[in-house]
């Protein structure tokens, strides 16, 4: 590798809005120690929409944990939009979680007290000043469910729930977006019309996206698909035919 | 930067986990109303009863204060009195001496007992009353007189008719029915004359010299706000009339019966403590409820840290629902225990004819308010605290470790008997520091059991606690928090700081060697099942390994299940016998009428008079009485001796205590004979004498051998006429100061004092309607004998302690309502844990009535282990506090079973009762529930 190849990749890295860096995890199950990722490295430039695969057990949700600052590494790092979240102290990591990433889970992980428009208020609530409503309500409706944002999780589908946690995702116009399986509890119509939707938002609010996944289908809409086994990388490829976010919403 | 969670978003978010989970909360609401109302009830009856129990001591006293001399005041001492008249303190003179009266033409003058007043102010307190019925002011002219129906019949004189008192006539204008104070005057032989003092003065019988007793009476003006006079001002005013008048005797209301007064301090400040108990176990129940909740708020908690929430945040949600939460809890058990206030006079209507007023004690209401608020606030701090340790990626997966678990002790006590080495250090220490307190210092019981606690706690417990301290400081930090705040409202309840922080660090001790037993027990019994290969049926296998599984909070429960079986009973073993005790003070057959000034040969001619008088319910008490002066106290001179008493107790007290005992040093004595112990009086140390002994031996109380410094063994001499005796010391004693024999100070074999010259004194308990037969018979056949009827006085005292008796009984009962509802709910709480286990059960094909042989099995075992260690302790702790108020403690086997057995069932009563619709629910409702 040239020098000149060695510099560009130093500054790809600089301006990347995601960079992991020998990243380890391993917990402890009983009096045994399991390594769930055995040191990955890689970087996402702003605005790119990665598909992370890989098995059951593979270590994709713990990557994506890692990601978010919802855990501590036991070795490496990660920086988010320049900055090192790994060892930060606790309070601190919430503010740039609330700040830098938006969340979408399998099971919507709504608050169940809350209805849907304070659930996606709540965010805005934690972490910023002024009246978060407007962004919200266009939020809701932008995801369809203007008629819906009084009701309580209980009173909404499982498709619905997952919308209103996308919208929960994105009202702090966060720079990262985060989704687990966002599809994964959901049947075919909703999951799919859950994905565009995402997708729609991410083109929207230009967010990079990182979407872990089983669907291969579902991989096939990002520009890029990084796959895992045994916590580690065995491929990180670019997928030619989507190289920019409006071509993927397209496609779905 | 964000400002933060809003305190609306946060009320709204805690208010709606609220509604969502009502039934859980209940509990907890009613844990701490029950507290609560507890404290409220229990302070502001008795603060109630108090006040009206303390008018009638004021009406026995007939004023707020008196000081009594037998002095008249010098004119310095009457400028000092003048300045606290000046400060609106209304005073009069009470003269009371003993004279002679005798009607016009009769030249046998009659003894009797004079009490000059001033009709326009005595009595401040309490009615005079008099037939027929006038005021004082009509009957005390300057010419006319009261007097006591017994003159009329020694006399046989009339109303209307005159008297010679001193050199003048006056007229008989009414009879004295009753006087208020007669109790707290002079005791003196000879019927009542009441005559103003103007007319006293008239007589010429004050001149110098004269042995007259002058009491004067004060009266603290109203405060302006409507309230009564409060204790400290009474108290301030006595220390100032005491420092004015150093040679009198001053006492204020609260000391005219003690009995009656002390009888209800002792019980209420003891069931106050008793009722923070209650609220301790309520705030203890809040903190179980309160982490089981956040147990199941993990995965919220979890959702909302990743959605960038501090735990600062998420604490301030839950502080908000722990504080909502205390509140509604705090007012319901404060109208709670107002109705209880209101409702028990009714209730005990007919038992109870003081009439208690109804007006509601401001403070105690915001004593119980607060207390309630703050046990809440301070008992949920640990597990609110426990929110830093949850981490977010428990939203995607669910094996990560969090500090918030439990696992029931059982680690702990591992530790614990890994330090089996330092524990038999603290056990050979604890031995070795019995025998010898109590071979060179006994008495001191309670100190020995605290510093045994102590020192296996430290050995015991001492590293492990240290660690976890160094771990986690804030927790630590907590706790400390929880026992000062516990100080705090203790010192507040009880108004003492030492009893504040007796009943917190006691806590604090009680509830680790009820963990450190709790999690011996499950220790003992997981030991035993694993080692021991007994093929138990597989359900009992099943409810005794559930209480030492993983998660279960077992240690916790047997620790609040055992210290609230250690409150009702302790409740209940105090109440019954300060209640036997006060029945005691207040038994029907004590001696309610003395005669006085019997001489030797008309003892038998007495005896006989009394035994044919119908009236007479008891045996007649007769006491000899020989008058003599204590000359010298182990060959020192009795000045000396009292001196070096008197220094020696200066020196342990301070010179305020001792400042009023110095004056109650005896200058003349009383000595009396009698071959055994006679009745109502016990012997403390030593040993009384064999019948028929010879040698000057003596007996003497316990306190009068203090005041003088004399032990078993001392010498003491006597001098009568001209004899002296020096009598040993054999005995000390101690009398319940209800019978005759109390009287005299000094008692002896009967021939060390045969051939003085003795004056007989005699008690005897007359049916009250049936007096006047008696005294009428007496004068008939003995004119010289006086006798004293005190009768409806002691009628008035014993109905008014047999109140305070039903009212303790009541209150009592109240606690140990409040302890066994509080207890209910606190099982009842674990039924939110016991969900998830009852659906993997039946999901597996475990029928209901498994399931409920499991759950029963391991209740009655909670409930058997908490029974015992419970019972225990309160057997233990009554134990040292009934030997703390001189009240006799007896342990009752019968009576312990049956509350053993009565826990268990309660116990397995109250679980049943929480499972039962678990059991009922399909596994899929309840998964879906969760």
């Amino acid at each position: 590798m040239s020098e000149d190849e060695d510099l560009s990749e130093e500054i790809v890295r600089e301006q990347a809005m995601i960079v992991v860096e020998g990243l380890r995890k391993s917990i402890r199950n009983g009096a045994r120690t399991v390594e769930i990722l055995r040191g990955l490295d890689f970087s996402v430039p702003r605005g790119e929409f990665v598909a992370i695969m890989g098995a059951s057990g593979s270590g994709k949700s713990t990557l994506l944990g890692l990601l978010a600052g919802l855990d501590t590494p036991s070795a490496g790092d990660v920086r988010l939009n320049g900055t090192a979240i790994s060892y930060l102290p606790e309070d601190r990591l919430a503010q740039v979680r609330g700040q830098t990433v938006g969340f979408v889970f399998q099971s919507y992980q709504l608050i169940p007290t809350l209805t849907a428009l304070e659930n996606v208020l709540l965010v805005h609530e934690l972490n910023a000043e002024g009246d978060g409503k407007p962004r919200a309500r266009q939020l809701l409706t932008s995801v369809g469910l203007g008629d819906r944002m009084d009701h309580y999780p209980v009173q909404l589908s499982g498709g619905e729930q997952q919308r209103v946690a996308l919208a929960r995702a994105f009202v702090m116009r966060p720079p990262i977006v985060l989704a687990d399986e966002p599809t994964g509890n959901l049947d075919t119509t909703n999951g799919a019309l859950v994905l565009k939707l995402l997708l729609e938002l991410n083109r929207m609010e230009g967010t990079t996206l990182l979407l872990v996944t089983h669907d291969a289908t579902l991989a096939e809409c990002a520009n890029r698909r990084i796959v895992l086994r045994d916590g580690l990388i065995i491929s990180d490829e670019m997928n030619e035919d989507r190289q920019t976010p409006a071509g993927t919403a397209a496609g779905v | 930067m964000a400002n933060g969670l809003a305190w609306g978003t946060a009320a709204k978010i805690a208010a709606r986990e609220m509604r969502h989970s009502r039934g859980k909360f209940l509990f907890v609401v009613l844990s701490v109303a029950i507290g609560v109302a507890a404290l409220t009830g229990v302070r502001g009856f008795s603060a109630s009863f108090r006040a009206t129990l303390l008018d009638r001591a004021r009406s026995i006293m007939a004023a707020d204060l008196a000081a009594k001399s037998i002095q008249q005041t010098t004119p310095e001492e009457m400028k000092g009195l003048e300045g606290i008249r000046a400060s609106g303190v209304e005073m009069t003179t009470v003269t009371e001496m003993m004279s002679m009266a005798a009607p016009p033409q009769s030249m046998m003058p009659l003894l009797v007992s004079l009490k000059a007043v001033d009709p326009a102010l005595y009595p401040f307190y309490g009615e005079i009353s008099l037939a027929p019925a006038m005021s004082l002011k009509t009957a005390l002219g300057p010419g006319s007189v009261a007097v006591g129906d017994d003159l009329l019949l020694r006399t046989g004189l009339h109303v209307g008719d005159d008297v010679r008192v001193g050199g003048k006539l006056f007229r008989i204008a009414a009879t004295v029915v009753d006087e208020p104070d007669r109790l707290s005057g002079n005791f003196e032989a000879g019927p009542r004359v009441l005559i103003s003092r103007e007319a006293l003065d008239a007589t010429g019988l004050l001149a110098p010299g004269n042995h007259a007793t002058e009491r004067v009476l004060f009266k603290l003006p109203p405060p302006t706000d409507g309230r009564p006079v409060s204790d400290a001002a009474v108290a301030a005013l006595k220390t100032k009339i005491a420092a004015l008048l150093p040679e009198a005797q001053v006492t204020d209301y609260r000391e005219t019966n003690p009995s009656l007064t002390e009888g209800l301090d002792r019980a209420t400040s003891l069931l106050s403590l008793m009722s923070l108990v209650a609220l301790v176990l309520g705030a203890v129940g809040v903190a179980m409820a309160m982490r089981a909740h956040l147990q199941q708020r993990l995965d919220t908690i979890a959702i909302m840290k990743s959605l960038g929430a501090r735990s600062g945040q998420i604490m301030k949600i839950y502080l908000l629902q722990t504080l909502l939460l205390g509140l509604a809890g705090g007012l319901l058990g404060v109208l709670l225990g107002v109705a209880v206030q209101l409702a028990f006079p009714m209730v005990l209507g007919k038992l109870i004819n003081v009439p208690t007023e109804l007006h509601l004690q401001w403070r105690a209401i915001f004593t119980g308010l607060g207390a309630g608020i703050l046990t809440t606030l301070l008992f949920t701090l640990p597990p609110l605290l426990d929110i830093r340790g949850i981490r977010p990626s428990l939203i995607l997966r669910r094996d990560t470790e969090s500090d918030f678990g439990d696992d029931g002790g059982l680690s702990l006590a591992r530790r614990v008997l890994g330090r089996l080495p330092w524990v038999a250090l603290a056990l050979i220490v604890t031995v070795v520091s019995v025998v010898v307190v109590r071979r060179h210092w006994p008495g001191h019981s309670l100190e020995l059991l605290l510093e045994g606690i102590c020192l296996f706690a430290a050995a015991g417990f001492g590293p492990a606690i240290w660690s976890w301290v160094r771990r986690k400081p804030v927790q630590a930090g907590s706790f400390l928090l929880i026992i000062a705040g516990i100080a705090l409202i203790a010192t507040t309840l009880s108004d003492s700081a030492e009893v504040g922080r007796v009943f917190s660090v006691g806590l604090v001790i009680v509830l680790l060697v009820l963990l450190a037993a709790s999690a011996a027990v499950l220790w003992g019994l997981k030991f035993f099942l694993n080692r021991t290969r007994l093929h138990l049926p597989s359900a009992l296998r099943h409810g005794l390994a559930n209480l030492y599984r993983p998660g279960n909070p077992s240690a916790a429960l047997l620790a609040a299940l055992g210290m609230g079986v250690m409150q009702i009973m302790l409740v209940f073993l105090v109440q019954r016998a300060v209640v036997n005790e006060l029945h005691i003070t207040s038994a029907p057959n004590l001696p309610n009428v003395f005669l006085v000034d019997i001489a030797n040969s008309e003892i038998d001619g007495i005896q006989r008079v009394l035994k044919a008088q119908p009236g007479v319910t008891t045996q007649p008490e007769l006491v000899p009485m020989v008058g003599a002066r204590v000359e010298a106290i182990d060959g020192v001179t009795a000045a000396e001796a009292r001196e070096r008493a008197d220094a020696k107790r200066e020196q342990a007290q301070g010179p305020e205590r001792n400042e009023r005992r110095r004056r109650r040093m005896p200058r003349s004595v009383n000595l009396t004979w009698a071959e055994s112990v006679p009745v109502g009086t016990k012997v403390v140390s030593g040993e009384w004498w064999k019948a028929g002994e010879r040698g000057p031996e003596l007996a003497i109380s316990q306190q009068e051998a203090d005041w003088l410094g004399v032990k078993l063994g001392s010498t003491i001499t006597f001098a009568v006429e001209d004899q002296q005796i020096a009598a040993t010391v054999v005995a000390l004693t101690k009398d319940d100061g209800r019978h005759l024999f109390g009287r005299a100070q000094f008692t002896l074999p009967k021939a060390a004092l045969d051939g003085l010259p003795v004056v007989w004194s005699g008690g005897v308990h007359v049916t009250p309607e049936r007096v006047g037969e008696l005294q009428r018979a007496l004068y008939a056949a003995y004119p010289t004998v006086t006798v004293i009827n005190v009768a409806q006085a002691m009628e008035t005292v014993r109905a008014v302690v047999i109140q305070i008796t039903y009212v303790i009984q009541f209150l009592a009962a109240f606690s140990i309502f409040a302890g066994v509802v509080i207890l209910a709910s606190s099982i009842a709480g674990t039924k939110y844990r016991r969900i998830r286990e009852v659906v993997v059960l039946k999901t597996l094909g475990a029928t209901r009535g498994r399931i409920a042989a499991i759950f029963s099995i391991e209740f009655a075992v909670l409930g058997l282990v908490a029974g015992v260690v419970g019972i225990g302790f309160a057997n233990l702790i009554t134990r040292t506090i009934l030997h703390q108020m001189n009240v006799a403690y007896q342990a009752q086997l019968l009576l312990n079973f049956s509350a053993l057995a009565g826990v268990a069932a309660l116990t397995v009563a109250t679980g049943w009762m929480a499972s039962y619709r678990i059991l009922e629910q399909k596994p899929l409702e309840v998964l879906r529930e969760e």
